[in-house]
C-alpha cells in the first residue's frame, strides 16, 4: 500500500506543479516575485493597482500602497491613464548630442525646405551603408528595395510615390528630409520614429538610389 | 491631371439648347424681321455650331488616343511609374480618377499642357485649371516637362483602356478563398481526431468481437472429447489476470508511474518563475504574421528603440496610423480591431498592450547592445516571430539560457575598433574564436547589479 500512496502522492503533486507553468493568458507562478517587480518606474511595467502584492510583506509604506505599487501618480494623466512617460516641461528644448535643435519647418514650408536645407551628413560609404540598412528598415515595404513603390506594403496603400519617377528625380535631399519628417499627400510623418540624422542618411540613400 | 469637373463654361451651350425658348422661336415663321430675332437666330446657330463643334473634338479627342496593345502597355507602365502614386482610374485619391478624362478636359492639348506645367496653367488664369487646384485643396499637381507628348498618349490609351474595361470588381472574395485555400491544404485538426477517434472505436469493437468469439469456440471445444494436452492448450494457465497480478508486471507498471510522474514534477519545479509559452490575449488582436510575414515590414519599423536603449519599444498609436490612416479593414478581423486604433487615435488615449516578456528586476538586459553591436537577429531570441499570430514568448529568459548563449557566441568583433586590442590579447592565449564570455560575459555584475 506504502507504494500506492507515493505514487498517488507524486502524481498529485506534478498535476498541481503543472499549474505553476505558464502558457495563454496565464502568467505562470512567480518565484520570489518582490525581486521580480521594480520598484523603480520602468517602461512598460507600470503597475497601478496600488493594492498589489500587499501579500507579500507587512511593511507599511507612506502612501499607503503595497508592494508592487510603481505608477507615476504625479502624472495620472488627462485621459484618466496612468503614465510614466512624462510631457517635458513648458518652454525647453531637447538637443541631441551633436546638439542639434528639433527641426521646426513646419509642414507646408516644403519649398522653403527643399531650397534651403543642406544634408549636414557627409557622403562617405559608411553613411551610405547605414542609410541603406536604414532605409531597408523604414522605406523598403512601401517604396520597394530599388525605390520604385513597389514594396509588399504598397499592394494595400494606394498611392505609394516612384521616387524613381520624374515627380521625384530632381528632389533635394532636404525635400526628402523634411518628407520624411512631416509627411506629404498620402505618406504620413515619420518623424518620431528617426533621429535627425538617421532622417539625413535615408537622403542621401535615397539620392543614391534615385541615380 | 486634376480634370474632374467639367467648369460651368463649356456646359453652357448644352445648356442653352435645352431651353424651349430657343426652340420655339426657331419654329415661329419668320414674319417680323426685327432685332432681337436676328440676334436669337444667330445666338442659335452658334450654340448648334459649337455643340457639334464640342461634339466633333470630343470624338477627335478620343480617335485621337492610340488603341493599340502596345501603346496601352507602354502606358500602362508609364502610369505607374509616374501617375499612380497620386491618380488612380476608378478612384480618387490625392488627384481626381482619371476614367474619362479625356473626354471632361476641355481638350487634349489642354491635357498635355497641364501634365508638362499645371502651375503654368493655373498661373495664366485657365478657368478649368484653376477651378480644379481649389477643388483639391490647392494641391499643386508635379510637372512632368520629362514626358513627351506621345508618351502622355501612352498613358491616356491606358486610361481609356482601362475606363472601357469599367471599375475592377471588388476583389474580396478572391482573396478570401485564397486565404482560406492556405488552411485547406492540410486537413483541419478537427477531423484529425474524429478519424482517430472513429479508429479507435472501431479497434475496441474488434477486440470485443474477438473476445465473444474466444469465449465461443472455448464453449464450443468443452462440449467435445479432448485430450489432456488439447485441454491445456484450451483453458492456458497464463490467462490475462494471472499476467495482471503478477509481481513483474505490477513492477513494470509502478516504473513508469513513478518515472513519468517525477519528471513531471521536476518539469514542474522548474517552470515556476518561468513564462516561456506566455501568450496573452492583447486589447487588440495585432498579427505579426500578417505585419512582418506577410507584409515583410521590418520589425525595426515599428519597434524603433532597439537599436536605441534598454527596451524595445511598443510602437504608439501614430506609428499604426502611418498605414492605418489608409488600410481600415483588416483580412482577418474585418474592421472589429482596426476601429481601435482609430478609436485610439482619435481620443489621444494610449493603447495598454499587455506586456509578454516580463524579466525580473533583478536582472538587466539591454536590447541596443545586443542588435546593434551583436548583430543579433531578433528571432534568435523571440523565435519565428513573422510567423506568429499571437505573440508568445519563445525563449526561457533564464540565466542558465543567457549564459549558455554568452559561453557559445562568438563576439561579433569584425570591423569594431573597440574589441581590437581584446581579439589581440585573446589571440595569444588561446587558439578558438573570442566568446562572450572570454571578455566578461559570465559576471555577474555585468547583469545583476
Amino acid at each position: 500500500m506504502n507504494i500506492v500512496k507515493s505514487v498517488i502522492v507524486c502524481l498529485g503533486a506534478s498535476v498541481v506543479l503543472a499549474a505553476c507553468s505558464a502558457g495563454g493568458n496565464n502568467q505562470g507562478t512567480e518565484y520570489a516575485p518582490n525581486m521580480y517587480h521594480s520598484v523603480a518606474y520602468e517602461p512598460y511595467s507600470q503597475i497601478t493597482d496600488p493594492g498589489a502584492g500587499r501579500w507579500l510583506t507587512s511593511i507599511e509604506y507612506e502612501d499607503g500602497h503595497a508592494e508592487f505599487f510603481n505608477s507615476n501618480t504625479l502624472n495620472v494623466s488627462t485621459m484618466g491613464v496612468f503614465m510614466n512617460m512624462r510631457t517635458p516641461p513648458a518652454n525647453t528644448v531637447p538637443r541631441n548630442k551633436n546638439g542639434w535643435l528639433p527641426y521646426r519647418i513646419p509642414k507646408d514650408s516644403l519649398e522653403l525646405a527643399a531650397k534651403r536645407l543642406k544634408n549636414p551628413v557627409d557622403s562617405s560609404a559608411q553613411v551610405i551603408a547605414q542609410g541603406k540598412v536604414l532605409y531597408q528598415t523604414y522605406c523598403q515595404h512601401c517604396h520597394g528595395a530599388k525605390g520604385e513603390g513597389d514594396g509588399k506594403v504598397s499592394e494595400k496603400y494606394a498611392g505609394v510615390a516612384n521616387l524613381k519617377g520624374d515627380a521625384y528625380k530632381n528632389i533635394t535631399e532636404g525635400h526628402i528630409f523634411h518628407v520624411i519628417t512631416n509627411g506629404k499627400g498620402l505618406m504620413w510623418a515619420h518623424g518620431s520614429q528617426m533621429s535627425a540624422e538617421e532622417r539625413w542618411m535615408i537622403a542621401k540613400y535615397v539620392k543614391v538610389l534615385q541615380k | 491631371m486634376f480634370l474632374e469637373r467639367v467648369p460651368k463654361t463649356s456646359n453652357k451651350f448644352e445648356k442653352m439648347t435645352s431651353d424651349s425658348r430657343f426652340v420655339a422661336s426657331a419654329l415661329q415663321p419668320d414674319t417680323k424681321p426685327d432685332m432681337t430675332k436676328h440676334t436669337q437666330l444667330a445666338t442659335l446657330k452658334f450654340t448648334f455650331l459649337s455643340l457639334l463643334l464640342t461634339v466633333l473634338c470630343s470624338i477627335s479627342f478620343a480617335q485621337d488616343i492610340p488603341a493599340d496593345p502596345a501603346a496601352i502597355s507602354a502606358g500602362e507602365s508609364l502610369f505607374n511609374a509616374n501617375c499612380k502614386t497620386c491618380h488612380r482610374v476608378h478612384q480618387k485619391l490625392i488627384g481626381p480618377a482619371l476614367a474619362d478624362v479625356y473626354n471632361r478636359a476641355p481638350s487634349i492639348d489642354w491635357i498635355k499642357s497641364f501634365i508638362k506645367n499645371s502651375a503654368g496653367l493655373i498661373a495664366s488664369g485657365d478657368a478649368y485649371a484653376v477651378n480644379l487646384y481649389n477643388e483639391y485643396n490647392k494641391t499643386q499637381m508635379t510637372a512632368f516637362s520629362g514626358l513627351k507628348d506621345e508618351q502622355i498618349m501612352q498613358i491616356l490609351a491606358y486610361v481609356q483602356a482601362e475606363t472601357i474595361k469599367g471599375p475592377p470588381v471588388a476583389a474580396a472574395p478572391v482573396a478570401a478563398a485564397g486565404g482560406s485555400g492556405d488552411a485547406g491544404s492540410g486537413i483541419p485538426s478537427s477531423y484529425l481526431n474524429a478519424i482517430v477517434a472513429g479508429l479507435v472505436l472501431i479497434l475496441v469493437l474488434l477486440v470485443v468481437i474477438l473476445g465473444f468469439l474466444v469465449s465461443a469456440l472455448k464453449r464450443f471445444l468443452d462440449q467435445k472429447d479432448l485430450s489432456a494436452e488439447d485441454k491445456e492448450l484450451v483453458h492456458s494457465p497464463i490467462t490475462s489476470n494471472s499476467i495482471l497480478k503478477s509481481a513483474g508486471f505490477s513492477f513494470i507498471v509502478i516504473f513508469f508511474v513513478v518515472a513519468l510522474g517525477f519528471k513531471a514534477l521536476i518539469n514542474g519545479l522548474f517552470s515556476i518563475g518561468v513564462q516561456q509559452g506566455y501568450a496573452p490575449k492583447q486589447p487588440i488582436a495585432f498579427s505579426h504574421q500578417i505585419h512582418a510575414g506577410q507584409y515583410e515590414i521590418q520589425c525595426q519599423y515599428c519597434h524603433t528603440g532597439v537599436t536605441k536603449g534598454k527596451s524595445a519599444t511598443i510602437p504608439s498609436v501614430n506609428v499604426c496610423m502611418n498605414c492605418h490612416n489608409q488600410i481600415k479593414e483588416g483580412a482577418l478581423y474585418g474592421t472589429a480591431e482596426l476601429s481601435k486604433i482609430q478609436a485610439a487615435y482619435d481620443n489621444n488615449t494610449p493603447i495598454q498592450w499587455v506586456r509578454i516578456h516580463n524579466l525580473p528586476d533583478l536582472a538587466y538586459f539591454n536590447h541596443a547592445q545586443h542588435v546593434n553591436v551583436g548583430g543579433i537577429e531578433c528571432q534568435t531570441c523571440h523565435g519565428p516571430i513573422q510567423e506568429m499570430e499571437v505573440v508568445r514568448q519563445h525563449s526561457l529568459l533564464t540565466m542558465g539560457w543567457c549564459i549558455d548563449c554568452h559561453r557559445k557566441t562568438d563576439v561579433n568583433s569584425k570591423g569594431n575598433a573597440y574589441y581590437d586590442k581584446l581579439v589581440e590579447l585573446h589571440n595569444k592565449s588561446s587558439k578558438s574564436a573570442m566568446k562572450v564570455e572570454d571578455i566578461g560575459g559570465l559576471e555577474c555584475a555585468k547583469c545583476h547589479y
